[in-house]
């Protein structure tokens, strides 16, 4: 090589390097640049990743043998990428009528120009069944095999159609239990929420978390995929037999009574596990939206949570039952009873508007005899009544986990709206109001020995693959276990005495009638009533209570006549449910298992 | 005499030639394998991280066709559906004076609904990707080196 080549080489190879060297400058530079890092996040969001939020699937919800009661289906969102649509008719024609959308509507959105900055993909119709959209593949297939692409505009083409599948909330049993389970709003997708019942009380625990996931475009960046954990499933106390049974019978009770409403609850008092609520109006949870059509005039969604009432004599077993725990009267006390009682200025009459004479307390428990349960409460003192109320539960809710629990604040001595005469009036449940489950806990206490466990109908969760079964709690001890066993047999008694429409053949049955008039222009009167019954058994070692609430009855008003006949028959179906054989069997049955 | 010796040994100069070219592609030719090899692994590499995200898609569209069929098992076996096949098979609801209760020695009546093992029921629940697939070559002989190095330290004792 001459010195004269070499130079020439060296002199390209020079400029090489020099302009290399400036291609790593300006690389540095625009690394440097105050822009880089605008640039960089708009390349990524652009090219690299794309930001998606993943929805969990909602947790679902059975009752306490594993049926389900709320789940999720498999439906489909149908629209149209406007980039491939070349058809529209076609896709008007195949679509009128389905989900009831109409043929120019359709039209107008599948011949919408395409625009990629404004108008990419249009939505035709959502919430689609499978079946819908299977037969919309094979007519598209069928399509696409005789004008493939959609090349020749004068054959028919679905091409731009595409569907989506998601998940929907789904009811299976339509209307049963609808007033525990509540409701989730499935037809807002992104921010659908649990309204009323179990779906709003555990909303967030059923939702889980949505995540936003950086989704990379480049699958070699694809390093872990986003694991969305879906929502925790629950298990209910409640037994899907038994509330549709209980169901069934209000609605016939309702029809056969004329009563304006109906509302009974089922619970094992020695848990406070809530075997079955029902109550009306009901609505199929399919369609929600038509809640506000059902629940007309403030109605509540679920009355035995949500409604306060007066409830009547039903409370006297609450008042007897303080009393006999605080010492004040043992069974054996006599109260002779005029027909009338006065206490702070107001004179009080017993349901008949008669004197029964000299009773004890089972005999003004079983004749329900208001002036013997307001002498009982006046003997007691105001102190020792409303601290045995309160400790009962009283004007505190229950925390049943439930959405929309409602009380009514108790007035105590010292509260501007406290008079003396209500210590009398509440004795025998008027001037008070509670709910059905606050006045069913508060009686469960006597059917569990003195322990008032605490409502609930959540019996298990089941979150990661793994079951965490709840444990039952004990809200309080308002009572000595030898009281609640006094006043469980005194109410055995008196049922047996007047010989109850509430008594179940084959079985010991504790219970007490309520009748609750209801003032009508401040006037109390038997012309508009609240009828109820408790009742729990078999006495000897409860296994359920029953809780009967009748609204404004038109066949007759006493609780005797029209709540107790409703108890017995929810009853004679109960034990067989439960496996709870009648008396005689079940005392043979221990004989022989020594 | 030394230059002599010198000239007698020295290359021809088609040697050097082949030498000057052959060391001069000896970089080029290394980098071509590293970088073929490295298109290799990346498009095996991209190749199964699409195959991934598909059987993602499948996962996600098997979970949701059995969550729906699960549901639709449910309407089937709803208690407004039970009581129709009840009905239409002429079945019945037995009057209570025809129970008869009998003692079945051990039999504490139903069992509560188990739908999940229990907690800490011992059941482990390990990753169905084997480790070695989720990891990286770097990872590896990191890893590697990580868990070698302690055990060379203490080879001796």
């Amino acid at each position: 090589m001459t010195g004269h080549n070499r130079l020439r080489l060296t002199m390209v190879g020079a400029a090489l390097s020099f302009f290399c060297v400036l291609i790593v400058l300006q690389m540095l530079h625009i690394q440097n640049s105050t822009q880089h890092q605008e640039l960089s996040q708009w390349a990524d969001e652009k090219f690299t990743y794309a930001i998606e939020k993943y929805y969990p699937e909602r947790g679902n919800i059975y009752d306490r043998w594993g049926r389900l009661l709320a789940g999720n289906e498999d439906v489909y969102e149908v629209g149209v990428l406007l980039q491939y649509v070349t058809n529209p008719t076609t896709i008007a024609t195949t679509l009128a009528g389905v989900n009831e959308l109409t043929y120019s509507g359709i039209y107008q959105i599948a011949s919408k120009p395409f625009d990629p900055e404004k108008s990419v993909y249009s939505l035709l119709a959502d919430f689609l069944p499978s079946g819908v959209v299977d037969i919309l593949s094979e007519i598209k297939q069928e399509f696409e095999i005789e004008n493939p692409f959609g090349r020749d505009e004068s054959k028919p083409s679905l091409r731009g159609l595409v569907w989506y599948p998601h998940l929907k909330r789904s009811y299976p049993e339509n209307s049963l239990g609808s007033n525990v389970i509540g409701f989730y709003s499935f037809r807002d997708r992104q921010e659908g929420i649990g309204y009323y019942g179990v779906e709003e009380y555990y909303n967030d625990i059923l939702a889980g978390s949505p995540i936003d996931a950086f989704m990379p475009r480049n699958p070699y960046m694809l390093e872990r995929l986003p694991k969305v954990p879906a929502g925790a499933s629950l298990v209910l106390t409640i037994d899907r037999e038994i509330q549709a049974m209980v169901e069934k019978k209000i609605d016939e009770a309702i029809e056969e009574y004329e009563a304006e409403s109906a509302t009974v609850i089922v619970m094992d008092p020695r848990s406070g596990e809530i075997l079955a609520i029902a109550t009306q109006p009901r609505i199929n949870l399919n369609q929600y939206w038509q809640t506000q059509d059902q629940f007309k005039d403030r109605t509540p969604f679920n009355r035995a949570i949500s409604e306060t009432y007066e409830p009547g004599s039903v409370f006297k077993v609450l008042t007897m039952a303080a009393a006999l725990d605080s010492g004040t009267v043992n069974e054996e006390t006599i109260f002779n009873d005029p027909g009338r009682f006065e206490y702070g200025g107001a004179v009080f009459l017993n349901w008949n508007r008669r004197g029964e004479g000299k009773q004890d307390m089972q005999g003004c428990l079983q004749k329900s005899i208001n002036t013997c349960l307001a002498w009982v409460a006046t003997e007691m003192g105001s102190q020792t009544f409303y601290e045995y109320i309160q400790a009962f539960g009283i004007g505190r809710p229950t925390n049943i986990d439930l959405g929309g629990e409602k009380i009514w604040p108790l007035s105590l001595p010292g509260d501007s709206d406290w008079y003396p005469v209500q210590l009398a009036t509440n004795s025998f449940g008027q001037g008070v109001a509670i709910t059905p489950i606050q006045l069913a806990t508060a009686i469960s206490a006597v059917a569990n020995d003195g322990k008032m466990m605490k409502p609930h109908v959540l019996k298990a969760i089941i979150q990661d693959g793994q079951q965490y079964n709840t444990t039952p709690q004990v809200m309080g001890v308002p009572i000595q276990p030898e009281t609640a066993r006094l006043l469980n047999e005194m109410l055995v008694r008196s049922l047996e005495n007047e010989s109850s429409l509430g008594l179940v053949p084959g079985y010991r049955i504790a219970g007490k009638t309520g009748t609750a008039e209801i003032p009508v222009d401040g006037v109390y009167g038997t012309e508009s009533t609240n009828a109820s019954f408790v009742g729990w058994g078999p006495a000897d070692d409860p296994r359920f209570l029953v809780y009967v609430w009748l609204e404004k009855p038109g066949i007759s008003p006493w609780g005797s006549v029209v709540a107790a006949p409703l108890f017995r028959d929810i009853v004679m179906d109960l034990v067989v449910y439960l496996e709870i054989p009648p008396d005689d069997q079940s005392n043979e049955l221990l004989a022989k298992e020594g | 005499m030394a230059r002599k010796n010198k000239s007698a040994y020295q290359q021809a100069p088609w040697r050097r030639q082949l030498q000057t070219i052959g060391l001069s592609l000896l970089p080029v030719i290394t980098i071509a394998l590293a970088v073929s090899l490295y298109l290799t692994i990346s498009a095996q590499a991209a190749a199964a991280g699409l195959e991934i995200m598909e059987m993602h898609y499948q996962e996600e569209d098997i979970l949701r066709r059995i969550t729906n069929q699960r549901t639709q098992l449910a309407w089937m076996t709803s208690y407004s559906q039970m009581n129709k096949r009840a009905e239409k098979m002429g079945l019945e609801k037995a009057p209570p004076e025809s129970f008869h209760y009998l003692i079945i020695p051990g039999y504490q009546g139903p069992s509560p609904i188990l739908l999940a093992d229990p907690p800490g029921s011992g059941i482990d629940r390990l990753p169905v990707i084997n480790e070695y697939y989720q990891q990286s070559l770097w990872d590896w002989i990191m890893e590697t080196l990580m868990v070698r190095a302690p055990r060379l330290e203490g080879g001796g004792q």
